[in-house]
C-alpha cells in the first residue's frame, strides 16, 4: 500500500535503501572504473546532463546502478546549484585537437579523411574467448583484434580546415554571417531563459546539445526515413579534444583549465527551399563523443530550419520532446497515484450512463451516445 | 597566533537556503509577481533542475522554495493525503533544504504545497496555496502547438473551448471535463486549474488566500490573486456540477459532503473516506480540543458563496 496510513515516510526510504542494497556497494574503485573503461556511457550521460565532469557522471552511473535517466538528472540537479564562475572562449573548430574527422560529401578532403578511433568497421561479434580467460578479464591487449595499435610512420595533425570551408569558397554553401564580438554573458541559456517559439538559435543549439540521445534519434531518423529533406549528407563529423580557454579572474591572461571530448556533426542537402542555390546545412555539437545523436540533431536542425517542416520536425516540438530528463520524469510520474482525477472522470462516466441507461429513458434508445469510449479519452486529455 | 583561512571564511555550505540558488529565487519570485499582477496569465520561467524528477511536482516546489523561510509552516499534500509517498518526499526535501516546520493542519500552515487538491476548510488570508501542475495549457486538447496557444490567449480567443463544451452537451447531454475544469479567471484568462477536481474548482473564486500554479516541467506559472472570480466555463442555462458523491460517508469519521476516496471493496461494493487526511484527522481529534475551521461546503454539502454552484439542468 503506498499511500500507508502512517508509513509514507519510512517506506520510501526503506525503498530507497533496498534499490541501492541490490545494487551492490558503492566505491571508489569502481567509479573510477566506471570512468575509465565507459567513457562513451560516461560521455552519454555528460552530454545529456550538460555538465562536463567524467568523475561525477561516473558516480551518477554507479549510485544509479546505471539506470540513465537517473544518472542524467542526478548530474542536472547538481549542476543547477553551480554558479557560473566563467565563461570559456569560444571553440573554434580549426584549433581542436580532432582524433577523427570523416567527410561523406568527398573522397577525399583537404587534411584528408582521418578515422580515427571507430567500431564502424568492425564484425559485431561477441568476444566469448574474454570469458573463457578468466585471468586475461582485465586485459584487453591478447586478442589478435587486439595487439598494440600501430603508430604510424608520420602522425597525422591535431587539426584540420573545416570542409564547409572549401564549399564556401567554391561558392556552393552561403557565406558565414560577419561576426561581432558578443559578451559570453549575454548569450541565451537555455538553462536560465524562459523558452519561447521561434527559439533564438543558441537556445536550439543548446537543447539539441543536451537532448535525449534515444529521442533524437527516434526524430531524426523519421526525417531521414521519409517525413523530410529525404537524405542528410555527413559533410563533416568530428571527435576531437578541445581546450577551455578561460580568462584568468585577476591577470586577465588566458589559460587552458583543461580539455573536454566534444564532438560536432555538420550535414548538408540540396533539398528545402534554398537547396538549388547553395547546399543546405545542420549543424549540432555536444560535449562527449556521441556520433549518432550529432547526425540526427544536425539533421533536425537543418529540418527545422525549413519553411513547414513535418509537424514532428518543428522546433517546439523536437526541443520538448527530446529533453531526457522532462521525458522521462513526466512519463514515470504516471506511477503517481491519480485517484482524485480518476474519480472525477469516473463521476462523468456514471452521470453520463444514469442519463441515458437509467429506466425512464431505456424507451428512448435511439439518444444513446455512441462513442462515449474515445469521448472519454478525450474528456482525460488533460494530463495529471 | 595565527588564524587559518579557514576560520575567516564562511561556514562550508553544499547548498544555498532551500536549495535555488539567488539568481533563480529572484528570478521566480518576479515571476511570480508578473503572475500575481495578470491573474490567470501563463507567465514563462527559467525552471531549474531539482533533485526530484521532472513531472514530480518541480514545478510546485521551486515556487515553495521561493517562498519559504525558517519561521514558515509548510504542509505538503497528494490526493488530499499528507502521507503519500510522493508528498512525504517533497515535505522531507522542503524542510530539509529550509528548516521550515511541517504541519498537516491546513489552517496552521503558511504555504500548503498540494497535487490534486484544495483542502475542505476555508483558507485564509495569511496563506499560500501552490498547486503542482502537469499541463498549465487550457487550449492543448483543441491546439497542441503552445506558441498558437499562447496567441489565441492574447486574442482572448476562447470559442473553440465553448465548442467542446456544446459538443458535450449534444453527444451526452453534460459537460463531461473531469479535473482542471477550464475556468475563467478575473474574466480574462481561462486556466487549467491543477488538475483539481471540479469539487475544488468554486473553492478558487474570491478565496481570501492566495493560490500559485506552476508547471516545472512546462515551465510556465499563474496565479489566483485573492479575491478574484473565477468562473468554470459554462453556458447559461446549462450550469457546471461538481462532482455527484451524495450519500457517500467517511467509513472512518461519518462525514459526507466533502471530497471522498472511493475504496473498492472485494464483494463488488465500495467504500468510501475523506480524501483530506489532514481534516480526517481533525474530526478523528475533535474530542481531544483540535479546532476546525469553517468549511467550503458544509454538512448539507451547500457551497459557502451561496448562488456560485446551481442545481443540474439537462438540455432538451
Amino acid at each position: 500500500m503506498y499511500v500507508a496510513a502512517k508509513g509514507g515516510e519510512d517506506a520510501i526510504q526503506q525503498a530507497e535503501k533496498l534499490y541501492q542494497h541490490l545494487n551492490g556497494t558503492l566505491t571508489p574503485e569502481l567509479v573510477r572504473s566506471i570512468e575509465m573503461n565507459m567513457p562513451y556511457l560516461v560521455d552519454r550521460v555528460m552530454g545529456e546532463g550538460s555538465l562536463y565532469a567524467p568523475e561525477l557522471a561516473a558516480l551518477a552511473l554507479a549510485q544509479t546502478g546505471g539506470d540513465l535517466y537517473e544518472a542524467v538528472l542526478l548530474l542536472r540537479a547538481y549542476r543547477s546549484t553551480q554558479p557560473r564562475i566563467a565563461y570559456a572562449a569560444p571553440v573554434k573548430p580549426a584549433e581542436m585537437l580532432t582524433v577523427r574527422r570523416i567527410s561523406a560529401s568527398f573522397k577525399d578532403i583537404p587534411g584528408g579523411q582521418i578515422l580515427g578511433p571507430t567500431l564502424d568497421y568492425s564484425h559485431r561479434i561477441l568476444r566469448l574467448d574474454v570469458l573463457d580467460n578468466p585471468q586475461e578479464n582485465n586485459h584487453h591487449s591478447h586478442s589478435e583484434n587486439n595487439e598494440a595499435i600501430k603508430i604510424a610512420d608520420k602522425p597525422a595533425s591535431p587539426n584540420y580546415p573545416a570542409v564547409a570551408d572549401w564549399q564556401r569558397g567554391q561558392g556552393l554553401m552561403a557565406q558565414l554571417p560577419e561576426q561581432t564580438p558578443v559578451d559570453a554573458a549575454d548569450i541565451p541559456d537555455v538553462t536560465a531563459d524562459p523558452v519561447l517559439f521561434p527559439a533564438p538559435r543558441e537556445h536550439r543549439l543548446q537543447a539539441l546539445s543536451r537532448a535525449d540521445t534515444g529521442g533524437v534519434l527516434a526524430l531524426g531518423y523519421a526525417s531521414m526515413r521519409g517525413y523530410g529533406l529525404i537524405h542528410p549528407t555527413v559533410n563533416e563529423l568530428r571527435l576531437a579534444h578541445a581546450e577551455v580557454q578561460v580568462k584568468h579572474p585577476v591577470t586577465g591572461a588566458t589559460f587552458s583549465a583543461g580539455r573536454v571530448r566534444v564532438s560536432q556533426a555538420e550535414v548538408v542537402t540540396s533539398g528545402g527551399e534554398n537547396g538549388k542555390t547553395g547546399l543546405t546545412v545542420g549543424f549540432a555539437a555536444t560535449l562527449g563523443w556521441n556520433e549518432v545523436k550529432l547526425i540526427a540533431a544536425s539533421t533536425l536542425d537543418m529540418e527545422m530550419n525549413q519553411p513547414s517542416p513535418h509537424p514532428a520536425h518543428t522546433e517546439e516540438f523536437v526541443m520538448y520532446h527530446t529533453e531526457a530528463v522532462e521525458a522521462s520524469g513526466f512519463c514515470i510520474h504516471f506511477k503517481l497515484p491519480h485517484y482524485v482525477t480518476f474519480a472525477s472522470s469516473v463521476d462523468n462516466i456514471r452521470k453520463v450512463i444514469a442519463t441515458f441507461y437509467s429506466s425512464e429513458e431505456k424507451s428512448n434508445g435511439a439518444d444513446k451516445p455512441t462513442e462515449i469510449q474515445s469521448e472519454t479519452a478525450t474528456s482525460e486529455a488533460m494530463p495529471s | 597566533m595565527t588564524t587559518s583561512l579557514a576560520a575567516l571564511a564562511a561556514p562550508r555550505e553544499d547548498y544555498s537556503y532551500a536549495f535555488l540558488d539567488a539568481y533563480a529565487k529572484r528570478e521566480l519570485r518576479r515571476r511570480t509577481l508578473k503572475a500575481i499582477a495578470i491573474p490567470g496569465y501563463q507567465v514563462p520561467y527559467a525552471s531549474r533542475e531539482l533533485p526530484i524528477a521532472r513531472g514530480w511536482g518541480t514545478g510546485g516546489l521551486q515556487v515553495t522554495l521561493s517562498l519559504v523561510g525558517p519561521e514558515s509552516v509548510i504542509k505538503v499534500i497528494d490526493q488530499g493525503a499528507d502521507d503519500s509517498v510522493n508528498a512525504a518526499n517533497l515535505r522531507r526535501f522542503i524542510t530539509r533544504m529550509s528548516g521550515a516546520a511541517t504541519t498537516t493542519d491546513a489552517l496552521q500552515a503558511t504555504i500548503i504545497q498540494s497535487r490534486h487538491r484544495i483542502p475542505e476548510e476555508v483558507l485564509q488570508e495569511n496563506q499560500a496555496l501552490v498547486l503542482q501542475v502537469p499541463d498549465p495549457e487550457p487550449l492543448r486538447a483543441v491546439q497542441s502547438d503552445s506558441s498558437k496557444a499562447h496567441e489565441m490567449h492574447a486574442d482572448a480567443d476562447y470559442g473553440q473551448m465553448w465548442l467542446v463544451l456544446y459538443e458535450q452537451l449534444v453527444r451526452y447531454k453534460q459537460y463531461i471535463q473531469g479535473a482542471s475544469y477550464p475556468s475563467l479567471v478575473n474574466g480574462r484568462y481561462v486556466i487549467s486549474p491543477s488538475p483539481i477536481p471540479r469539487w475544488d474548482t468554486p473553492k478558487l473564486h474570491q478565496s481570501p488566500h492566495l493560490t500559485l500554479l506552476s508547471a516545472g516541467r512546462e515551465k510556465r506559472l499563474y496565479a489566483v490573486p485573492p479575491y478574484t472570480d473565477v468562473r468554470p466555463l459554462e453556458f447559461e442555462d446549462i450550469p457546471f456540477q461538481v462532482e455527484d458523491q451524495r450519500g457517500w460517508i467517511c467509513q472512518h469519521t461519518g462525514a459526507q459532503n466533502k471530497f471522498m476516496n472511493e475504496i473498492p471493496l472485494a464483494d463488488g461494493t465500495a467504500a468510501y473516506e475523506l480524501s483530506d487526511t489532514g481534516y480526517m484527522e481533525k474530526l478523528s481529534a475533535e474530542a481531544n480540543g483540535s479546532t476546525r475551521g469553517a468549511t467550503y461546503y458544509d454538512d448539507e454539502g451547500n457551497f459557502y458563496h451561496a448562488g456560485y454552484l446551481k442545481p443540474p439542468v439537462q438540455p432538451d
